[in-house]
């Protein structure tokens, strides 16, 4: 199929376009030079138009996810979707079922989007989730710093070895990428005790966090993954942390060679100043003052957006502190010698001070840190809100205005403690098109993905507002609603969403990583690790792996490893 | 004012959804607009014209209409949905979820009500003549907003669970109950005129509780305060005495049980704690 | 002869994922490791089958059946499909998009056994692991109304009270509880037995949280147990490293149901503020697990899913299927690997008896023998592959291990068969 898509502005960072009217031609899921006659024409004059949205953290997938969904049933009973000739049936709202996932992404013109922590021994359940979530591109990363296996590594400093464990299981159930949640701590919480400080023994493998990041930012280079390390820090949720998220950060400058090497997520929950919830104060410019500073760092943000969320981590201990404080109901659920999740639902308010800082904290990191490649956008879907309130991010981000509408309405005492007001930077088009999917793509190093250079993947989102026209400052809510509802969503150059709508459906790729190994290598890792599993696992290492054939449309991706 | 009144077509098989049967809906519509209302039976979207024989003429606001419904209606579910005036009276028993998210008006049902009667009920009343079934009240599942406002009163039995996660408002029950009434009851009252299978004000935090009949034991969680005299419920009086509870303290609550001394010889052994 | 090994055992929800089957003459010859009714069910799957289609209780061809079978739920008003603990995830999920797009109401063996742990669950959280945690940690665990000496035969061994993990070795470094209304095979090997009276189980609860928070019980005995007693065992629980409370129907059936899940839920949550505690339903059926995830990635919800309307409804009490069937609501069934007849009371079995069922099973079951049609089909996890989801909801992959007899297709393909014709004709 053939399309070609007239005069649209587009904003394409990646290819330095900047609002630039202009056609796109797409054919055979591609984007070409040029198509012929017979090619189905959208008229996009007066439109903007933008690579698909690459979401680099979100809870799409997975036990946790599920879990989520059935400890929550009263979040789902007044969203609902019938199905439609072309659709399926499904719920929202917080913790939407995985049809609507796809279509909800995919109205909002996002066409690839990550499922950011996978425990390993749960894969299997994570990858047959990611199969039912309709037309969008997706991966999974996996959960790795408190698995013993690698903690055994690491702490006998077989970095090498180590490092080929990783290789080999990120190939054998089929992942992205390591993720790294609260490392040392998750482990001790099969105690019921956390960790407080990168320092603090890890027992009984005598490593601390500090250790576990810096040996695994290390794998990650020898592998040369195409994503960094994605970590979720030490003392998330805790007032001061925000001094554990900078000096994790310099944990690994020196491993640094000009590049990115470490991706800290949903900074929002790490980016706490004061040292209790009444001395609370944002972390955020200390924070961004670093990440301006510091070319090794990515950060996503976790902005809190008002309303109901579900709080959905990695980190088995903050989640018990997080149902302490509220009283809501929590899951638990710890892996045998890889990890724990937990889930709290959540209602962020306005008029709490906690949440009004905790919102204040988002945008201040978005508005500070100087370089748009290096801050992305996310609410850490469902922990600060869900995926489909991005556009009201966009619209806090772009104009002062909507700010201040908000500001009037927050808690006084966490406005006043706020930088926020005094800040005047306002996001154009262009960087927003940086923030939710140009710096994204590279980041993950989806060469494919996040432009629309010819030989891209015909990942297109267009949005029925003129940037020529509307000021996003003054006009915020007219960018909200396009932003809502894409005009037209094309994924591999098929035309699924009009006018806000679905109009076909089918499944997206899963791609994962296949790093290569010397084969020598792999047998006696094997080997060792087999030993390792009968001891760990309830499990047989045979049935641990995930084979190819249980993915929908798999789409491995090989990586030279220096192995 | 205006009646209209709704006479099933035949015995219904499979479940019927009618949440367009309000005085909010029929208000100042002709017969004919009433018989085009959207209804389910079973996975068919039909009409109310298609399932009841309508006669009558409503009032001109919902506060003058009043529907009758003549004949079995068991099967249909969510009648009076979100009313907030007026008057639905059913000369016989009646499905789930009656009066859901009821505002205002008043249900009168001169048969049985199946469960989830008044849940997550805001205001107005509704009057059970035969027996309730279970979650009088309640919320949907997961969700912690019960009855906000409002009465209800069975003049039979009631199931389970009657009250559950109650916020506000009164409901009466003069026959007996089942397990749990009260459970996790933040505000308002409820009076059991007969015996309750147990588990009184399970999970409670607050609100009020008195049965006037036999309770096979009280929740170790609860702990004795004292013996009263009477308990007030909207105004009167009900005369006891009563042992009277504090819990459920489990929930660091601050409800308050009252159960009948005469009926209840067996809680004697508290009286120790009286001294 | 071909030996396979790491076979996943498709009998009950503990999975086992060890097993070595000897194969011969496209038969299983010989099983290695398994429980007894491990055992029976690898040599034994060939008995009680059915071969052939009916319909009325004839032969008819696939074709027929299926033809048949899309003509009941295409003209049913309130179907309902029901079963699905027994097959793979794989078939389920061709199970839900027929229920969605048929308006039927979708509904699993949950609804009868644990469907209570969900709903409490819902209701409070639930604080859990998956098995090789216990396995490596817990020094106390409580069985609460189970009895996996006979209901899971090598659950202590390999998981739990007898296992051997990294930091508890073994039974003797593990104190054991058992909590039941009568001495079980499970109780005698206990360290502390505590006999519970019938439908008490949520005063105990209550009384041991109450005693866990230091709170004085006023009553001299609750349950049949002295309130001392109770206090002593709080003691217990607060002072292990890592306890586990697994519990079964005697939990989940006993009165107060999904509250008494409650209950548990809140005294592990309490315990949690002095220890490390965890909780574990002792699901049955291989897959019941599998079914109520899949069912709640689709649908939002885990068992009881009415699509009557177009969307995911659910509400137990409302839209379980055994509800349904008491009120005699429903016009059509198709029941899916499972059988009703035996188990459900009998006012639901009556009525399912007046409308027409069909029935995809391996076996012959009082269920077949009521059904219109019957469609016979292979049996996941020995003669067709699949996925299926432990206790501990830890994803496993079933293993095709010979042929199933000649012409019959597994649970997946029959039921996407069903779902293209109804496609054709309801669109």
């Amino acid at each position: 199929m053939e399309i070609l898509i007239k005069n649209g502005y587009v904003y394409d960072p990646i290819n330095k376009i900047d609002g630039e009217k202009m056609d796109i031609a797409v054919k055979d899921g591609k984007i070409v030079e040029s198509v012929g006659s017979n090619a189905k024409v959208i008229d996009a004059s007066n439109m903007l138009v933008m690579p698909g949205g690459v979401d680099i953290h979100s809870h799409i997938a997975g036990s946790k996810v599920n879990s989520g969904r059935i400890l929550r049933p009263e979040d789902h009973y007044k969203d609902v979707e019938p199905r439609t000739t072309v659709t399926r049936s499904g719920v929202g709202y917080t913790v939407p079922s995985s049809y609507t996932i796809g279509y909800r992404y995919a109205k909002l013109g996002y066409t690839t989007v990550i499922e950011a922590a996978s425990p390993p021994l749960k894969t299997r359940h994570t990858h047959e989730e990611l199969n039912d979530i309709p037309l969008i591109d997706k991966t999974c990363y996996l959960v790795l710093d408190n698995n013993w296996i690698v903690l055994d590594y690491l702490s006998q400093g077989e970095i090498d070895k180590c490092a080929a464990f990783i290789a080999w299981i990120l190939k054998a159930l089929k992942g992205y990428a390591i993720k790294i949640v609260n490392p040392g701590g998750v482990e001790l919480w099969g105690w019921g005790r956390n960790v407080e400080s990168l320092d603090d023994q890890v027992p009984p493998f005598n490593i601390t966090p500090r250790e576990i990041v810096r040996g695994l930012c290390k794998i990650n280079k020898i592998l040369n993954l195409p994503h960094t390390i994605h970590l979720h820090t030490n003392n998330l949720g805790k007032p001061g942390n925000y001094r554990t998220t900078i000096e994790t950060m310099d944990a690994v400058k020196d491993l640094a060679d000009g590049k990115p090497n470490i991706h800290v997520t949903h900074v929002q929950f790490c980016g706490y100043g004061g040292d209790t919830w009444i001395t609370l104060r944002s972390g955020a410019p200390e924070i961004a003052k670093y990440v301006n500073n510091h070319p090794h760092v990515t950060i996503d943000l976790g902005q809190v957006v008002f309303g109901e969320a579900t709080t959905m981590t990695g980190d088995g201990p903050f989640q018990f502190i997080l149902q302490s404080l509220t009283g809501n109901k929590w899951k638990n659920a710890d892996v045998e010698a890889e990890g724990s999740a937990g889930i709290v639902p959540y209602k962020f308010k306005r008029k709490n001070f906690v949440n009004a800082i905790q919102w204040t904290i988002g945008l201040e990191l978005a508005l500070l840190i100087k370089d748009p490649w290096r801050v992305f956008l996310t609410t850490d879907h469902p922990n600060a809100g869900p995926f489909t309130e991005y556009p009201r991010v966009i619209a806090w981000l772009m104009s002062t205005k909507a700010r201040e509408k908000t500001m009037e309405r927050i808690n006084k005492r966490a406005k006043k403690r706020s930088v926020l007001p005094s800040v005047d930077r306002e996001y154009t088009f262009y960087e927003i098109a940086i923030i939710t999917r140009a710096a994204t793509a590279k980041a993950l190093n989806l060469t494919n993905k996040g432009h629309l250079g010819v030989g891209a993947d015909a990942d297109i989102a267009i949005y029925n507002i003129n940037p020529m026209e509307v000021n996003p400052s003054k006009e915020y809510k007219k960018v909200r609603k396009a932003l809502r509802r894409a005009a037209y969503t094309i994924k591999g150059g098929e035309i699924i969403v009009k006018d806000g709508e679905i109009v076909k459906s089918f499944v997206g790729e899963t791609f994962w990583v296949k790093p290569t190994m010397p084969e020598e290598l792999e047998k006696e890792i094997l080997r060792e690790v087999a030993e390792k599993f009968k001891e760990y696992y309830t499990v047989s290492l045979e049935n641990y792996i995930i084979g190819e054939h249980e993915l929908a449309r798999s789409r491995s991706i090989t990586v030279n490893t220096s192995l | 004012m205006g009646e209209i009144i709704l006479k099933p077509k035949v015995a219904f098989k499979v479940p019927i959804i009618a949440e367009t049967i309000t005085p909010d809906n029929f208000a100042g519509k002709s017969i004919k607009e009433i018989e085009d209302l959207e209804a389910w039976e079973g996975n068919r979207k039909t009409t109310l014209g298609e399932l009841f024989e309508i006669t009558g003429a409503p009032g001109e606001t919902p506060k003058d209409t009043k529907i009758i419904i003549e004949g079995d209606v068991k099967k249909v579910k969510k009648i009076g949905c979100k009313m907030t005036d007026g008057e639905i009276i059913i000369k016989g028993s009646v499905g789930m979820y009656l009066g859901e998210e009821m505002k205002g008006g008043k249900i009168t049902v001169e048969g049985d009500a199946d469960s989830w009667i008044g849940t997550r009920m805001k205001g107005g009343q509704i009057e059970v003549k035969g027996n309730a079934g279970d979650y009088i009240g309640a919320p949907y599942r997961g969700d912690t907003k019960g009855m906000k406002k409002g009465t209800i009163i069975i003049h039979g039995n009631a199931g389970n669970e009657v009250g559950c996660w109650m916020r506000g408002g009164t409901i009466i029950v003069k026959g007996n109950t089942g397990l749990f009434p009260g459970i996790h009851m933040k505000k308002g009252t409820i009076l059991i005129e007969g015996d309750c299978a147990g588990r009184c004000g399970a999970m409670m935090k607050g609100g009020k509780i008195a049965v006037l009949g036999y309770v096979p034991s009280i929740l170790p969680s609860f702990t004795f305060e004292e013996i009263k005299k009477s308990f007030k419920i909207k105004g009167e009086k009900i005369k006891g005495p009563f042992y009277v509870f504090t819990g459920d303290l489990n929930e660091n609550g601050a409800g308050r049980l009252h159960v009948s001394v005469e009926k209840n010889k067996h809680l004697q052994f508290y009286e120790k704690f009286l001294e | 002869m071909k030996t396979i090994s790491n076979v996943v055992c498709p009998f009950c929800g503990s999975l086992c994922d060890d097993i070595e089957v000897d194969v011969e003459n496209g038969q299983v010859t010989k099983v290695r490791r398994g429980c007894a009714i491990s055992i029976a069910k690898f040599t034994k799957y060939g008995e009680e089958r059915i071969y052939k289609p009916r319909i009325d209780g004839k032969e008819a061809s696939l074709e027929e059946a299926i033809d048949k079978a899309v003509e009941i739920l295409a003209n049913a008003k309130y179907p309902i499909l029901y079963g699905w603990s027994c097959t793979s995830t794989e078939a389920i999920n061709v199970g839900i998009e027929i229920a969605e797009l048929i308006g039927g109401v979708m509904d699993n063996t949950a609804s009868v056994c644990h469907g209570p742990t969900i709903i409490g669950e819902q209701d409070a959280g639930i604080s859990t692991c998956t098995l090789g945690q216990v396995k490596h940690r817990a020094d106390l665990i409580i069985y609460w109304g189970c009895n996996p000496a006979h209901a899971h035969p090598r659950h202590m061994a390999r998981y739990s009270a007898a296992s051997k993990g990294k930091f508890v070795k073994g039974r003797n470094e593990r104190k054991v509880i058992v909590v039941d209304v009568r001495k079980t095979r499970t109780a005698k090997a206990a360290d502390i037995f505590i006999q519970v009276e019938p439908n008490s189980d949520y005063e105990l609860l209550t009384a041991l949280r109450w005693a866990v928070k230091n709170g004085e019980l006023e009553q001299p005995k609750i349950a049949g147990i002295p309130a001392e007693k109770i206090e002593e065992i709080a003691d217990m629980l607060i002072s292990c490293r890592f306890g586990a409370l697994f519990f079964g129907l005697g939990l989940t059936m006993s009165a107060g149901k999904a509250r008494n899940i409650e209950a548990a839920v809140s005294l592990v949550r309490e315990l949690n503020n002095y220890t490390k505690f965890v909780m574990m339903p002792m699901r049955g059926h291989f897959n019941v697990t599998g079914a109520n995830e899949v069912m709640a990635w689709i649908t939002g919800y885990p068992f009881a899913v009415d699509f009557s309307r177009g969307y995911p409804f659910y509400n137990p009490g409302d839209t379980t299927v055994v509800d349904i069937l008491t009120r005699g609501d429903c016009d059509a069934a198709l029941i899916v690997a499972s059988d009703p007849v035996s188990g459900f009371p009998t006012e639901a079995v009556r009525n399912l008896a007046k409308i027409p069922v069909i029935t995809i099973d391996p076996h012959e079951t009082p269920t077949t023998m009521i059904s219109k049609v019957v469609i016979p089909t292979a049996l996941v996890g020995i003669e067709a592959e699949g996925s299926a989801y432990r206790m501990d909801a830890v994803p496993l992959r079933l293993k095709k291990l010979v042929d199933p007899p000649p012409n019959i297709l597994s649970d997946e393909e029959v039921l996407k068969m069903i779902l293209k014709k109804l496609k054709e004709r309801v669109g």
